[in-house]
């Protein structure tokens, strides 16, 4: 029987002193601590556990805590895997999971409100009866919270369709200690750019108790397909030829011949009626006295051995294209990626895509038998723009192999580049955890990628955060002496002492489709701009669509000190610190997405209501590259091999059709702009969630 | 290396269908955490009341093992581990037999189970008599060698007792381990059993007795926040208004607040509150 809870020092807000539930919560899933804890460790223990079910109680948490001399740290369902939410002593932790509401579903503007407690499983199921996804999918999907998703700049599996985490918030409610409750984004009082730095802030500037986010309506058709490559450079160009050709996949994933290899991934399972002889022999040994422990103590304690089989015994990459969406969409883009991929690889069929679309969510258990083993095991996720993506690859695995096997598979894909998402297993106390994580990020940092894609920065990584932001920080320290001046919130990330300083970010090369700018005068790039804004920065993503890109990169400078900020294609090292950086340098430079040479297509029309019908479009999933009204006509413009198919999809939906005119790219609006109704003459820009027009000075 | 070892390393994956975990927002409540706590004790790293603290926080739902890509038996290995950390106590005394002849039907009306008498009586066309089971019936909390004494005393009791009528799952295994041959109430209406099972799960796992949200400590004895907000959550696992097939499933519900009913229409409903023993 659980223990009462009792209220926390005159908030009123249910708590707990017992032992069994700050063990509970004294550790996340950082993989250290778990083999810290396998070895007879444990992390240091808070001394409360407090679970408000409502933001003011959240304000009463933190007003005890501060009455106590306590420091708070936030804890959704624990599932980092930074070491974000490790226990601190002496600290209150403040449970999320009772702020577990969901709704209401806006079915007209597709939103839906969420609380921060609530599990991602718990809301796909929720919008699912009601005929929407949110189209976050990561593998922690059903131990993983709203909260954490916001705090750690999560992204999932569907990301090359859905956008990021931070592409689908449209506003967020916070309790911060310094000021109590707020609201940024859609609706809110707080500047527009605190989002920028809650979303990424790991539980360090306030607590987050609830999102605002888009939603979409359950794709239609699902077309998945397998492909084999090779070698892994080839495949690596073909991913990215898919997403600068426009076609926006949901999922591109490319698996490196020994996750290929070792995966079994190209070749479907036999069927059989029961264990084949290799399972009966595993059960046989496991089932011995210490003999399951030393099963794989063998293998993983020569990891150079192992690695070398492993590449032995490799052949070829495996490559799983998806798409889903509506019908046609789905129809034409699959079709131009058919031809785009013919004679670059072997075509294995819908097969291996379809297996890994019915086992997305189980790889997670796969490492248990590891730690099991007395081994252990951990994924490190970075990403590269194109241009890096190879040399990032063979540095990692150099740098890894003397420790753990390691593998990779490259997916989160953008026109810019791609995450690299290695996993290695190896033997050996913390140590040797350590030496193989320092090796690891080092030479990924040093050969041109992010530190963190979507895992977070925590304790993992803070330092080479740290370092990856640079000057850039007093941006953050500027905000948090605002939201939290006593420094009562305390988590692992996303900064703390910096490693070294990192090398700049090498230049991009055209492969990359990125070209520098002024950020001042954004309009002086000589390439053909993918989202040509009229200034820089961009709307906040929750007034632009997922797809439609600020800035990758900003470089400037703080206090006379060089700063790099955004590697490409995406950072996630703690908060989005860009704008901040571009407004404190007016000689500010940032890396703009260029669109690649190709086919286009326009077409002109006057519907009536054109910007309803630009609406309509966007919802019917076409992603036109140039969407707009001029002097009432609606102008809609595509780019890439699938052009003129995706223009006979919106011609056929505008009412009067579009006529074929010559392709000219149209300027976007930048900000300030505000909501406003479909049918206002003002109306200068539409997303899927409404229109907007130009706010007032 | 423990048992528990596999659900304690896990990422949690299961904890969305956990209505303890849900309900109440606990970590502690997790079947992660609870695994963790065991193999803590296992190595000597956390204390036996630890252990039975954790061990007892599981309802038996069987809903982890069905979210589970592994279908890990944790339920089972918990139901183990409950009757190895349990207290040592006396078996009950057992009451006296009624005199008489006729089927005998064992009520467990002070788990709030309600009567089945009066139902199992008009199916049969004939009269009935009553035999009420304590709490504890099957002794698991004694000691091996009085269980043993217990158990027979149990089965002498029910010996040439002529048809013994079972409804309550606690019964029935106290029954089944005294060698006690009897009946199931759901024969009696094998249609309206079968749609109760079908509506509470009770499938899960196979034919009664079985005690799916019955647990190892009745809910109401819960913390009333935590009892109400657990009930919400198996009430919200299940197609309401939920009817069972098993007198231990009834009393369990509807102590955690969830619209719960015999399996046919009003049989046996009691306004007697839970026990909360």
């Amino acid at each position: 029987m659980l223990a009462p809870m009792m209220p926390l020092q005159a908030s009123g807000v249910d708590a707990s002193t017992a032992e069994i539930d700050l063990r509970a919560v004294a550790r996340d899933l950082w993989p250290r601590d778990t083999l810290a804890w396998w070895l007879g460790g444990a992390p240091p223990r808070p001394d409360v556990v407090a679970w408000p079910s409502t933001a003011a109680e959240v304000e009463r948490v933190l007003a005890a805590a501060r009455a106590e001399g306590r420091r708070v740290v936030t804890y959704g369902a624990g599932s980092g895997v930074a070491g974000g939410a490790r226990g601190v002593a002496g600290a209150v932790v403040l449970d999320t999971k009772r702020l577990d509401r969901i709704g209401p579903l806006d079915p007209d503007r597709w939103t839906v409100d969420v609380e921060a407690g609530v599990l991602g499983e718990h809301l796909e199921r929720w919008l699912a009866a009601r005929g929407f996804t949110v189209g976050h999918s990561p593998s922690s999907i059903s131990c993983s919270t709203v909260g954490g998703w916001a705090a750690a700049r999560s992204a999932g599996q569907f990301s090359s369709k859905y956008g990021v985490f931070e592409d689908m918030v449209l506003a967020v409610d916070a309790v911060a200690p310094g000021i109590g409750a707020l609201r940024v984004g859609e609706g809110g009082e707080a500047p527009p750019e605190w989002m920028d730095q809650l979303l990424g802030s790991e539980g360090r500037l306030a607590v987050i108790t609830g999102v605002r986010l888009r939603v979409w309506p359950l794709p239609e058709r699902r077309w998945l397909r397998g492909y084999r490559f090779t070698d892994l450079a080839g495949a690596v160009d073909a991913m990215r030829a898919l997403l600068q050709a426009e076609l926006w996949p949901a999922v591109l994933r490319l698996y490196d011949p020994v996750d290929t290899r070792i995966g079994g991934r190209t070749r479907p399972k036999k069927a059989r009626r029961g264990p084949g002889v290799v399972e009966r022999l595993r059960a046989a040994i496991s089932a011995l006295p210490g003999a399951r422990e030393r099963l794989l103590a063998l293998p993983l304690s020569l990891p150079g051995l192992l690695n070398d089989l492993a590449d032995g015994l490799a052949s070829g990459c495996l490559l799983i294209v998806g798409f889903e969406g509506e019908g046609e969409v789905v129809d034409a883009s699959a079709a131009a990626a058919e031809a785009l991929l013919a004679g670059r690889a072997e075509d294995l069929g819908p097969g291996p895509g379809e297996r890994w679309y019915a086992s997305r969510h189980a790889v997670s258990y796969k490492l248990m038998p590891i730690f099991e083993g007395g081994g252990f095991a951990d994924t490190m996720e970075v990403a590269a723009p194109w241009s890096r993506v190879v040399a990032v690859y063979d540095a990692v695995r150099a740098a890894v192999r003397p420790y753990a096997l390691v593998m990779c598979h490259l997916s989160h894909a953008y026109p810019e580049g791609c995450s690299l998402y290695f996993s290695f297993a190896g033997r050996g106390d913390l140590n040797t955890y350590d030496r193989a994580w320092r090796a690891a990020l080092d030479a990924a940092t040093a050969a041109g990628a992010t530190t963190t894609h979507h895992h977070g920065v925590g304790r993992l990584k803070r330092a080479w955060a740290t370092a990856e932001a640079g000057p850039a920080i007093a941006g953050f320290e500027a905000l948090r002496a605002q939201l939290d001046p006593e420094g009562l919130l305390s988590a692992g990330g996303p900064f703390g002492a910096p490693v070294a300083a990192l090398p700049p970010p090498p230049p991009p090369e055209p492969v990359d489709g990125l070209v520098a700018v002024a950020v001042a005068r954004p309009g002086g790039a000589e390439a053909e701009l993918a989202w040509p804004w009229e200034r820089l920065p961009a709307p906040p993503r929750w007034q632009r669509a997922p797809w439609q890109v600020g800035w990758t990169e900003v470089r400037g400078a703080v206090a006379g000190q060089p700063c790099a900020l955004g590697r490409a294609p995406r950072s996630a090292a703690g908060p989005d610190l860009r704008g901040w950086l571009a407004g404190q340098d007016p000689d500010a430079t940032a890396t703009i997405s260029t669109a690649a040479p190709g086919p286009r297509w326009m077409g002109i029309g006057r519907p009536p209501q054109p910007w309803a019908v630009a609406q309509a479009l966007l919802r019917a999933d076409l992603r036109p590259a140039v969407l707009t009204v001029v002097d009432g006509a609606l102008r809609v413009g595509f780019r890439g091999p699938a052009a003129e198919a995706f223009g006979r999809i919106a011609a056929a939906q505008v009412p009067g059709g579009l006529a074929p005119a010559p392709y000219e790219a149209a300027p976007l609006p930048a900000g300030p702009l505000e909501p406003a109704a479909l049918d206002d003459p003002a109306v200068v820009w539409v997303t899927p969630q409404g229109a907007l027009r130009r706010a007032a000075p | 290396m423990s048992e528990f070892s596999t659900c304690a390393l896990c990422p949690r994956l299961c904890r969305p269908a956990c209505p303890v975990a849900v309900g109440t927002g606990r970590e502690a409540a997790t079947p992660t955490a609870i695994a963790a706590v065991l193999v803590d004790w296992s190595r000597g790293r956390a204390s036996e009341a630890l252990a039975r603290e954790a061990a007892t926080l599981c309802l038996d739902c069987g809903a982890c093992q069905e979210h589970c890509h592994l279908h890990e038996p944790l339920p089972e290995r918990l139901r183990a581990a409950r009757r190895a950390l349990r207290p040592v106590r006396p078996p009950p005394a057992l009451p006296p037999l009624p005199p008489g002849e006729g089927p005998v039907v064992v009520e467990r009306i002070d788990a709030g189970a309600g009567a089945l008498a009066p139902w199992v009586a008009a199916r049969l066309g004939r009269p009935v008599r009553v035999w009420s089971a304590p709490d504890g019936l099957a002794a698991d909390e004694a000691a091996p060698r009085d269980r043993a004494a217990h158990l027979a005393a149990l089965a002498a009791l029910l010996a040439g007792a002529g048809e013994v009528w079972v409804g309550h799952g606690d019964v029935a295994e106290a029954l089944v381990a005294a060698g006690v041959a009897h009946r199931w109430v759901g024969e009696l209406d094998p249609a309206a059993a079968a749609a109760a099972v079908a509506s509470c799960r009770c499938g899960l796992g196979g034919a009664p007795p079985l005690a799916c949200c019955g647990g190892a400590e009745p809910l109401a004895s819960h913390h009333p926040a935590d009892a109400s907000r657990v009930g919400r959550a198996v009430g919200a696992r299940l197609p309401g208004p939920v009817r069972v097939v098993d007198g231990r499933c009834l009393a369990h519900l509807r102590g955690a607040g969830v619209d719960v009913r015999w399996f046919t229409d009003g049989v046996g409903e009691s306004d007697e509150p839970p026990s909360t023993e």
